[in-house]
């Protein structure tokens, strides 16, 4: 039993959190209001928490440990729940700043810490998510004392279950849907894995899952070449398995192997967790450090990166001068993509539907943009909050965000784009005045039953929404898309309609559709252009 | 007796009646159509307005010749022959040739008519708008200002004249390299209408984006509003490219706006008309000094 945490048991505790989320990501991501694979929470926690894994180094203090865990999921958080998730994190962190241990009331301060971050990165907090149980999770550690970290982590996750459960009287949404809250069932499973953690129930690391949820930055080709000199040596990372076959287990030291690679190379880490070594280490022969760690085992992940290579990139990047404006946009499909460059878009990240981007991602495409003043179209509204985060994290030019929801927003914003505009503030306004009148059209298919809105939805169907509320399902996607647009009300003030065919549209239905609105809405002039995305076979800006 | 001749071009717009009223001549431009070409006059006796547009509707590439040098020089030998100058009112040096062609034979003949001149001035604008001045001109002369003094008076004045318009598609704009837009303006954007002012320049520049036409109409009643002077002793001037009944909306939704003491409509002549398509509509007011210069 144990009173006070250290770094190095936190971090244990964390590593657990982290893969007790990934083992439940996809019962997490099940947890979907809409029938639509949309953003899915339990994939975006687990990535934001893997930047906390991956960027935090061994370390006996709590305070420093933390800080670098806070800064890894700052920076790859995505999604909304991901990003409260790594603000709450980066409350933990202060709440622990400078502390070489943490007391069970420490403990509590930094939750406390942890939830004024948490609420600070939404703008119009909603209760019956995420934050509810970070607030109701920080009250009962303040109402509550325990003599130690297992007794209080083990009523903790009692009382965010019983919380959870009551997720969906809070939230409408929840209840129509028939679920309970997934970015908070998300936060259950990380301390239900940190308190396993703590009664040495160590979760088994998929080496796989882990091993792709790193990201490798792009290469530039052509920054290393035949000619070039190897004058960083290589960045190298692993996590080996020891290996019965191959040594004593139970008897292994580290010691041996951090004098070795201290002998070739340099920026040494080096951590052990039962029968599993991590090693990250800056050396010019790698092949040594590979054949001097199979002597034990063998790898589960290994990573190298020429750094003569990384450091080129950032020598690239700060040419040219900045330009005054630069639009950076998520964009999903090829056709969506090379369409709002032709409209203006300077970087596009891509994202939308399944694949949120991370903060990170966003600021790469920042240094990309290379501008004064960086005009941000998140076109999700699941990816608002991570643009904002990445937003405050760039500090070389003015980000200027956007609220654009969908795809659909993000056209109507670039559409109607003042590149005349003499202030930054006449440009914004020219591109968010035009969000005021378009609706937004998708037509997706369901993944499951459910019942909104009135409408009875069967798992494959076809169905239409309007501003993210579904007003009609349909054998296809031609009537889900007309259902829809009946249903509409604000239809007969709409002038424009602007329609981006999915990858899975067929030219009939296609030349159905056009036949279809020509009848049916004379008036309107509409543009259909081929967006290529996946998930929606159709998404309309309706203006 | 009238002291001097006022002429104007085939870009104008000023109907027969007008014309006849005010006593304005006009010089007339040219357009072609399947290599025959026509004289551009200002009463439709060759195509009708509708038979026009929709040669244009029907994807007949439409090409415009300036006035003929000979045209000025009949014009003008035979009004220093009668012994009397003249102010010719031009379609904008930046849509057409003619005005320099202009000045070039007033200038050969003033040495073989001393006595008399030809003032050559650039309205900086085309349809009514260069029509409204030409009216300003006419109204001038009957209280008996002379044509050195009209003529002065039109070149002052001119970029008090304010234009809106919107073009159905930026397509004949961009073909006939008519107009000064960024990129971003021609990109394939579906209902955008771009509110074409005439600049300090008189040039077309897309000055603002709209969405959809009704929009763009509401813009355009709002820039009416913005820069008249005095509209209780103005005329509003709306053109159209075949399109008569958008035409009167337009005049109604701006009178809801702008109590102007009178409004005269009237149809796109086959110069400007084949540079702004079908279903083009074009404001016009008199009030504050436009001070745009487009830019790319």
């Amino acid at each position: 039993m144990s009173a006070f945490l250290t770094g190095r048991e936190l971090s244990t505790m964390l590593l657990n959190g982290y893969r007790n989320l990934l083992r439940n990501s996809d019962l997490i991501n099940d947890l979907n209001v809409f029938p639509v694979p949309d953003g899915d929470t339990g994939t975006n926690m687990t990535r934001t928490l893997s930047g906390g894994v991956g960027n935090a180094k061994d370390d006996a203090a709590a305070g420093s440990y933390m800080k670098a865990f806070a800064r890894g999921t700052l920076l790859s958080a995505r999604g909304n729940s991901g990003v409260i998730l790594s603000q709450f994190i980066h409350g933990l962190a202060e709440g622990m700043a400078d502390k070489e241990e943490i007391s069970l009331a420490d403990f509590a301060y930094a939750m406390s810490l942890g939830q004024r971050d948490a609420y600070h990165a939404v703008m119009k907090p909603t209760e019956g998510t995420i934050l509810t149980l970070i607030r109701q999770g920080a009250a009962f550690l303040q109402e509550n004392s325990f003599e130690s970290f297992e007794n209080c982590l083990k009523a903790l996750i009692a009382h965010l279950r019983d919380v959870l459960q009551h997720t969906p009287e809070l939230l409408p949404v929840l209840k129509e849907a028939g679920v309970v809250d997934s970015g908070g069932a998300g936060l259950v499973c990380i301390f239900e894995g940190m308190e396993a953690a703590l009664r040495g129930e160590v979760i088994e690391s998929d080496g796989a899952a882990d091993s792709s949820l790193k990201e490798t930055a792009p290469v530039t080709m052509g920054s290393f070449g035949p000619d070039s000199v190897l004058e960083y040596g290589y960045c190298t990372e692993f996590i080996l398995q020891l290996m019965h076959a191959k040594c004593d287990i139970a008897k292994f030291s580290l010691q041996p192997m951090i004098d070795y690679y201290e002998s070739i190379g340099d920026s040494l880490v080096a951590v052990m967790d039962c029968d599993i070594v991590k090693i990250h280490v800056h050396t010019f022969t790698p092949d040594k450090v590979i054949a001097y760690a199979r002597q034990f085992g063998e790898f589960l992940t290994f990573k190298m990166e020429n750094m003569s290579v990384q450091h080129s990139e950032v020598v690239e990047q700060k040419q040219g001068p900045k330009d005054k404006y630069a639009v950076v946009a998520v964009t999903c499909g090829e056709g969506i993509d090379s369409y709002f460059k032709e409209i203006g878009v300077k970087v596009t990240v891509s994202g939308g539907q399944t694949q949120n981007p991370s903060a990170e991602d966003f600021l790469a495409a920042f240094r990309k943009a290379n501008s004064q003043h960086i005009i941000v179209l998140p076109n999700n509204s699941n990816i608002i909050l991570t643009a904002r985060q990445a937003a405050d994290l760039y500090t070389d030019a003015q980000v200027h965000v956007i609220d654009t929801k969908s795809m659909a927003e993000g056209y109507s914003a670039l559409s109607m784009m003042d590149l005349y505009a003499d202030t930054v503030e006449e440009l914004l306004e020219s591109m968010t005045m035009p969000l005021e009148g378009v609706t937004t059209g998708q037509v997706t298919t369901a993944t499951r039953d459910t019942c909104m809105n009135g409408i009875t939805v069967k798992q494959g169907d076809h169905i239409g929404l309007a501003d993210h509320k579904i007003l009609s399902a349909a054998a296809n996607a031609v009537d889900a898309a007309m259902e829809m647009l009946q249903a509409l009300e604000e239809m007969e003030d709409k002038q424009v309609l602007t329609v981006f065919y999915g990858e899975d549209l067929t030219d009939e239905e296609l030349e159905e559709l056009q036949n279809r609105v020509e009848e049916a809405y004379p008036l309107l002039e509409t543009g259909y252009l081929y967006g290529g995305q996946p998930v929606y076979s159709l998404i309309m800006a309706i203006e | 007796m009238k002291k001097f001749v006022i002429f104007s071009d085939s870009t104008c717009d000023l109907n027969a009646e007008l014309r006849k009223t005010y006593d304005i001549e006009y010089v007339q431009m040219n357009y072609v159509v399947d290599d025959q070409e026509y004289p551009a006059d200002l009463d439709w006796g060759i195509h009708s307005v509708k038979e026009f547009y929709d040669l244009m509707r029907n994807g007949k590439r439409v090409r415009t010749t300036q006035v003929p040098r000979e045209a000025f020089e009949t014009a003008f030998t035979k009004t220093l022959e009668a012994g009397m100058d003249a102010v010719y009112i031009s379609c904008s040096s930046a849509l057409s040739g003619s005005i320099g062609l202009a000045r070039l034979v007033a200038q050969e003949l003033s040495e073989q008519y001393p006595n008399n001149k030809i003032y050559c001035v650039d309205s900086l604008c085309s349809s009514l708008g260069q029509g409204s001045m030409v009216l300003t001109a006419a109204k001038l002369r009957a209280e008996g200002k002379s044509a050195a003094e009209v003529a002065a008076y039109v070149e002052a004045d001119r970029l008090k004249v304010n234009q809106a318009g919107t073009v159905d598609s930026m397509e004949y704009l961009r073909r006939a390299g008519r107009i000064k837009a960024s990129k971003a303006f021609f990109g394939n954007l579906f209902g955008i209408k771009p509110i074409i002012i005439s600049d300090v320049i008189g040039q077309n520049f897309a000055v603002k984006k709209t969405k959809g036409a009704a929009n763009a109409r509401k813009e355009i009643a709002n820039m009416m509003a913005e820069n008249v002077i005095d509209p209780e002793n103005q005329c509003l001037y709306i053109t159209h490219a075949d399109v008569p009944e958008v035409a009167e909306q337009l005049k109604a939704e701006i009178l809801l706006q702008v109590p102007f003491k009178e409004t005269y409509i009237s149809a796109i002549g086959p110069i400007v008309g084949a540079s702004v398509g079908p279903g083009t509509i074009i404001a016009f007011c008199h009030g504050k000094e436009v001070t745009i210069e487009g830019k790319e």
